[in-house]
């Protein structure tokens, strides 16, 4: 028996110690680099770096253009989370008696597989000023007065890069919203059915119930999201003009690798990671026990 | 009857809609990359040039730059090695965490989960001097490494499968004489094909659009990915959106390929890989 504990400990030891390993060194120990150098003011290449003690973060506090790209990733928060009901509707539409559901299906969450950089690239060729596509329908439907510089007016590329973000991204929930629906026990429905129940009773009272764990997921998705937001501004404008389309993430990048200040790019990156941290915690105690509570009602 | 003809026609409507909404910058990008320089000013963009007009010459100069192969077999090296290890490590991790009981286990699995929410970009900035620091600069070490180590959305999917098979499989299989590393490799791991389809395809859809990673670590032309082909091949094109447009129409295709194959697995993984409470 002793030689079984003894062989089932190794085995144990041996398979994880590779993965535990990686993640440690990889995922983990950065993570609480990122926290050592916030205090220092290493510049990426020197061998030395001076302990500034809070200077960092009293600069990172005081820097406008990092505000500003904090705002605009509050464009894009605020513009999914709009589109959150709208997803839902889908979500509902999909799961109910409709013809060539399947291949609806395959084509909201299409946008989601396609490559990021790819479709970047032909977001910049749709709204470009110059024999753009999207200023020939605006004409199409006589609305040609309505053309901007979609992408390098300070007010409106934010909601630009919004709606290529939510092109992209709404599929993802509109699957996740159709996989809670589609968990739903089908005699339930038949009950609630055979009960009298109409449309929109079957949704306050059966469905939303059955959907508020996933809402809760899609909302801290969509926070983490927002919060991250890169590839898109990265792509089509490079956070420009100026740093009107930037965003936390791109200037914490640019602060690294462009303008080769470590020290204060890590202080941005840990007020990410504290930013979300602390998000999940908020979720978790507060949002998440009165949301489940309203459904269980 | 009527009132339900008229609203499943209402439905198709919202549908139908749907898909323009998401066919149409495809589709836009597509026709541009059909169209000569002058057709780019002379047709409307939202259509084709006359169908004598159509060229494929934007198509062949993407086709014959040298780069596309490298990009090509790149993606393909830094796919097939960091698919196999992140199977054969998320396999057994699930495995252990399912079905073992052991010391540090809650402090394993906070690990995990706590990598998680470690965010992604950002976190760059400090594995950028360990990857330097074992000279992985500028090679494909530095992708794979990376890809091995940090996508943990795997474990959830096998660890929710492996709760499935029933805990007297192991124990029939210890007791016929299988020591631990048979009943994984010659039972489990084989039960959990469906689970490994999922996990191969979700992955390699994820590195073959990844772009910041390979951008960051492999500068050097003869390192370029996919994704980072197209970026050097856009900074290439400036202003020649019909070539560009073509570049964009390839580079799209594999991942779409994928997709069109294997809808079934990338759909169940989606929502097994959010739901993991």
């Amino acid at each position: 028996m002793n030689s079984l504990a003894k062989k089932r400990r190794r085995f144990i030891l041996v398979s994880l110690i590779i993965p535990v390993f990686l993640l440690v060194a990889f995922v983990v120990f950065p993570a609480f680099d990122l926290i050592r150098m916030s205090f220092t003011n290493w510049d990426g290449y020197s061998p030395e770096s001076d302990f500034i003690g809070l200077g960092n973060y009293i600069s990172m506090f005081q820097n406008a253009d990092l505000w500003q790209s904090l705002k605009n990733n509050a464009v894009y928060f605020v513009v999914h989370l709009c589109m959150i009901p709208i997803e839902l509707a889908f979500a509902v539409l999909l799961v109910s008696k409709l013809r060539a559901a399947k291949f609806y299906k395959s084509m909201v969450f299409m946008p989601y597989i396609i490559n990021g950089v790819a479709i970047a690239y032909a977001f910049s060729y749709f709204f470009s000023p110059i024999n753009g596509a999207f200023d020939a329908i605006l004409d199409l439907l006589h609305l040609g007065m309505l053309s901007q510089n979609w992408l390098s007016d300070p007010k409106i590329v934010n909601f630009v890069l919004a709606f290529v973000s939510l092109w992209r991204f709404s599929g993802y929930h509109v699957i996740l919203f159709m996989a809670a629906l589609q968990s739903l026990p089908q005699d339930v429905q038949e009950a609630a059915r055979v009960d009298g129940a109409n449309s929109w009773q079957m949704f306050k009272y059966i469905q939303i119930p059955a959907i508020m764990l996933m809402v809760d997921f899609i909302l801290f998705d969509n926070i983490r999201g927002a919060l991250q937001v890169f590839d898109i501004p990265f792509v089509i404008t490079g956070g420009g003009p100026g740093y009107a389309s930037s965003t936390f993430t791109l200037y914490t990048i640019k602060t690294a690798f462009t303008f080769s200040n470590f020290g204060l790019a890590s202080t941005m990156a840990v007020a990410i990671m504290a930013m979300i941290v602390i998000i999940y915690v908020v979720q978790n105690k507060i949002i998440h026990g009165i949301v489940l509570k309203g459904g269980d009602k | 009857m009527k009132k339900r003809i008229l609203l499943q026609a209402v439905k198709q409507i919202i549908c139908i809609g749907m898909v323009i909404v998401v066919l149409l910058p495809i589709l836009l990008t597509l026709f541009a990359s059909f169209k000569t320089k002058a057709d780019m000013v002379n047709t409307s963009p939202l259509l084709l040039p006359p169908l004598s007009r159509i060229t494929f010459e934007n198509f062949e100069d993407v086709l014959t730059d040298k780069y596309l192969l490298v990009g090509f077999k790149n993606t393909a090296i830094i796919l097939a090695v960091s698919i196999f290890f992140n199977v054969m490590f998320g396999t057994i991790t699930a495995f252990i965490i399912e079905r073992f009981e052991f010391r540090f286990k809650k402090v394993i699995v906070a690990l995990f989960f706590a990598g998680m929410l470690i965010p992604t970009f950002v976190t760059e900035i400090a594995r950028f001097k360990i990857i330097n620091g074992l000279g992985l600069y500028n090679s494909l070490g530095a992708p794979i490494l990376i890809y091995v180590a940090s996508d943990l959305m795997q474990l959830y999917i096998y660890r929710q499968f492996i709760s499935t098979l029933p805990v007297s499989l192991d124990e029939s299989a210890l007791l016929d004489g299988c020591d631990y590393f048979g009943l994984f490799a010659r039972i489990i791991f084989p039960l959990l094909a469906p689970a490994t389809a999922t996990v191969v395809i979700i992955k390699a859809i994820n590195i073959i659009n990844d772009m910041y990673i390979p951008y960051l670590y492999m500068p050097k032309n003869s390192l370029r990915t996919l994704t980072t082909f197209l970026m050097n091949y856009a900074n290439a094109q400036q202003g020649s959106w019909q070539t560009l447009a073509a570049g964009i129409m390839i580079i799209m295709l594999p991942t779409i390929l994928i997709y069109i194959f294997f809808q079934r697995y990338i759909l169940a993984g989606v929502a097994a890989g959010a739901v993991k409470e």
